[in-house]
């Protein structure tokens, strides 16, 4: 089996085995029912104590067929209002970026942790679009407003 | 040292550039690359050529590939013996702190883990690494667990499975050109890897790219250093000229290969004209800031609405097809205010007319200033980049030459030199155009003006000269006079790229243009 399959396969097992409290991780299944490893539905809760507590982010992942050499593409659905993610949904972040701080040895669970991480603690040095980055800028008592109303619309169930 | 006193009394108009630092002794004079002159015609600039360094000359020395190895292999060992580590280690730690030996050991002194920790150095004292089978080994990459199983960690001990390193490592090295700072695979570990653990995972291929790669780093890394531009050329360049004194000399290297670059820029050569002044001169000939100039020539805008108008026929009686508004043609005035003298306007000192007339002038002036500059720029660029064409001529020329005439090879070789004098004579030429398309009008100017007309006279009689049939070429009188003339290009290029090199170091030039490196020329850019 492939480098790729059989680290997802692993990754799988690890994750069933033990994951964090409130996240979640599975594979897709396509049209006919069978699993694909190389796309997962992942949730990410936000933290607590910060303004993105009890509120649940929907990520789909997509592992490329270099995977682990290359990082994969974590992408929120719907996208989400944050500074470093683009109108896309794309997730902007150091150790999803090939040329920064991606390593192969970093897993699933690393990875969504990470951007658990992000959610509250946004890098104004790399924006990734323009609307929540202006007001995170500008005018932070609208922008906490802002996620406290997204947090309602995504409630963790 | 005193005939040379007396000779120099001799010439006084030329002593003014005659650099004042008679300590240099020109040791590494093998560059200088005009010994190909008859030594009848030796005497002033070639002697001080000799004696002393001149302003348009820079000292420079080139590195073959083995050369730059050995530079590094120099350093890695004197810092291994000081410091007390392996090899590999001193590697890693110069290439941080970018070849800087000094600085590397009195930072280390001071405080060694904090300089191991930037570096991405494990401070443990675990012997060599090695390839390790390990029982109930789980590689967290592949998640392999088969017994057997090959793995290696480097120092920090975050252990993988040979095919995985092997695996990042090719990507790292082949496809992202990384060799310096290759970390290891674990999330967070800025542990480097070295060179003799890459040695142990890789196959030979990949070790010879990784050599080449971090051989790139060392001369990339060092600011007095530079790879030679030309194609399949393997030299690098050393010479100490630093990026702020650009606006004071034009550092001119010439590689082993032949090819003849600036240092600052790694344009071709570019003498008299400084980098900045280059880049503009470049910029302004590629853009089509030029089309705008030739609108403004050629064309009015209208005095109301500003629409650009060229009139094509017609009277001088405009009314804008925009905004109907009324005008003269020739005084840009108020048609109603003409009366009487329609077609024929004579109203020239009107006051209305006057600024748009001027504005006129101004550009079609500017126009054809740089037109002038630019069509002699071209004009020996173009026959720069026939070089080529040149140069094989001249080689079947010396050959028929041989034939017909019976003259042994050593004895046609004066084709050769005027060859070449006419090659770099025209490169400098073409640059002296781009440099006074900048000039202010100034005393200065004129000398160089001077300088710049004498050389290209010489040049283009050289050139026809060596335009000849070659019945002509043979004849004794005519060998000897191209001989000369070949000489005397040489001579007056020396001049001209000395006197301007010596005002340039001073801050003399002023220009027309505002240069932004230029500290030193604010004060005489404002003289005129």
């Amino acid at each position: 089996m492939s480098l790729c399959q059989n680290r997802l396969q692993e990754e799988r097992k690890q994750w069933r085995k033990d994951h964090p409290f409130g996240f979640y991780a599975r594979p897709q299944k396509n049209a006919q029912g069978v699993l694909d490893l190389k796309s997962w539905d992942c949730g990410i809760p936000g933290k607590e104590k910060t303004i993105w507590e009890g509120g649940l982010f929907k990520l789909v992942v997509t592992f490329p067929d270099e995977y682990p050499t290359k990082p994969p593409k974590c992408k929120f659905v719907p996208p989400l209002f944050h500074p470093n993610v683009y109108p896309s949904g794309t997730v902007c972040l150091s150790i999803l970026n090939e040329e920064e701080a991606w390593k192969p040895a970093i897993t699933i669970k690393q990875i969504l942790l990470g951007v658990q991480d992000l959610l509250n603690d946004p890098n104004p040095e790399s924006p990734a679009q323009a609307e929540a980055y202006n007001m995170f800028k500008r005018d932070r008592a609208q922008y906490e407003r802002r996620i406290k109303q997204i947090v309602r619309e995504n409630a963790a169930p | 040292m005193d005939t040379d006193d007396d000779f120099m009394s001799n010439v006084s108009s030329e002593d003014d550039m005659i650099p004042d630092d008679s300590d240099n002794d020109i040791s590494g004079d093998d560059d200088f690359g005009f010994d190909d002159e008859p030594d009848a015609y030796i005497d002033s600039q070639k002697e001080i050529g000799h004696k002393k360094q001149a302003a348009y000359d820079i000292s420079f020395k080139v590195f073959q590939p083995t050369d730059i190895r050995k530079q590094q292999d120099d350093l890695i060992d004197e810092v291994n013996m000081i410091l007390d580590i392996s090899k590999e280690e001193a590697a890693i730690l110069l290439r941080h702190f970018r070849w800087n030996k000094e600085k590397l050991i009195e930072d280390y002194m001071d405080r060694p883990s904090k300089v191991l920790d930037a570096a991405g150095l494990s401070q443990s004292s675990a012997g060599p690494t090695k390839l390790q089978v390990i029982p109930g080994f789980v590689c967290d990459i592949c998640c392999e667990d088969e017994p057997g199983l090959e793995s290696f960690a480097l120092k920090c001990g975050h252990r993988y499975c040979v095919d995985c390193y092997r695996h990042y490592l090719s990507q790292k090295i082949r496809a992202e050109g990384e060799a310096a700072r290759i970390q290891c695979p674990a999330e967070n570990c800025n542990l480097i890897i070295d060179a003799r653990s890459l040695d142990l995972l890789v196959t030979s291929d990949l070790t010879e790219r990784y050599h080449e790669l971090l051989h790139r780093t060392y001369v990339e890394d060092k600011e007095t250093l530079k790879w030679c531009p030309a194609p399949d050329c393997q030299n690098a360049v050393e010479c100490a000229v630093k990026k702020k004194d650009l606006d004071k000399v034009v550092p001119t290297v010439s590689c082993l290969c032949g090819h003849r670059f600036c240092f600052g820029c790694i344009l071709n050569d570019h003498q008299p004209a400084p980098c900045e002044l280059v880049k503009k001169w470049l910029k302004k000939c590629a853009d089509d800031s030029e089309t705008a100039n030739w609108i403004s020539a050629n064309t009015k805008e209208c005095p109301k609405c500003n629409s650009t108008i060229e009139k094509n026929g017609g009277c001088n009686h405009m009314t804008c097809r925009k905004c109907k508004h009324e005008f003269c043609w020739m005084c840009m005035g108020l048609w109603s205010e003409h009366g009487t003298s329609w077609y024929n306007c004579n109203r020239f000192e009107e006051k209305s007319g006057t600024e748009a007339r001027d504005a006129q002038a101004k550009s079609r002036v500017s126009l054809e200033r740089y037109l002038h500059y630019y069509n002699r720029y071209a004009n020996h660029e173009q026959s720069a980049r026939l070089d080529k064409d040149i140069y094989h001529k001249t080689e079947k020329k010396m050959v028929q030459l041989q034939k017909e005439s019976g003259m042994s090879w050593i004895e046609v070789q004066y084709l050769n030199s005027a060859s070449q004098a006419l090659q770099t004579c025209r490169q400098t030429l073409m640059w002296t155009y781009a440099f006074a398309f900048y000039l202010a009008r100034n005393n200065l100017t004129e000398i160089f003006e001077d300088n710049q007309k004498d050389l290209e006279m010489a040049v283009e009689a050289l050139s026809e000269m060596f335009e000849k049939p070659i019945t002509e070429l043979a004849a004794p009188k005519l060998k000897v006079d191209i001989m000369d003339k070949t000489a005397y290009c040489n001579r007056r290029r020396l001049i001209l790229l000395e006197d301007t090199a010596q005002n340039l170091a001073e801050g003399r030039w002023s220009f027309n243009i505002e240069l932004t490196g230029s500290a030193t020329n604010g004060g005489s850019s404002t003289r005129r």
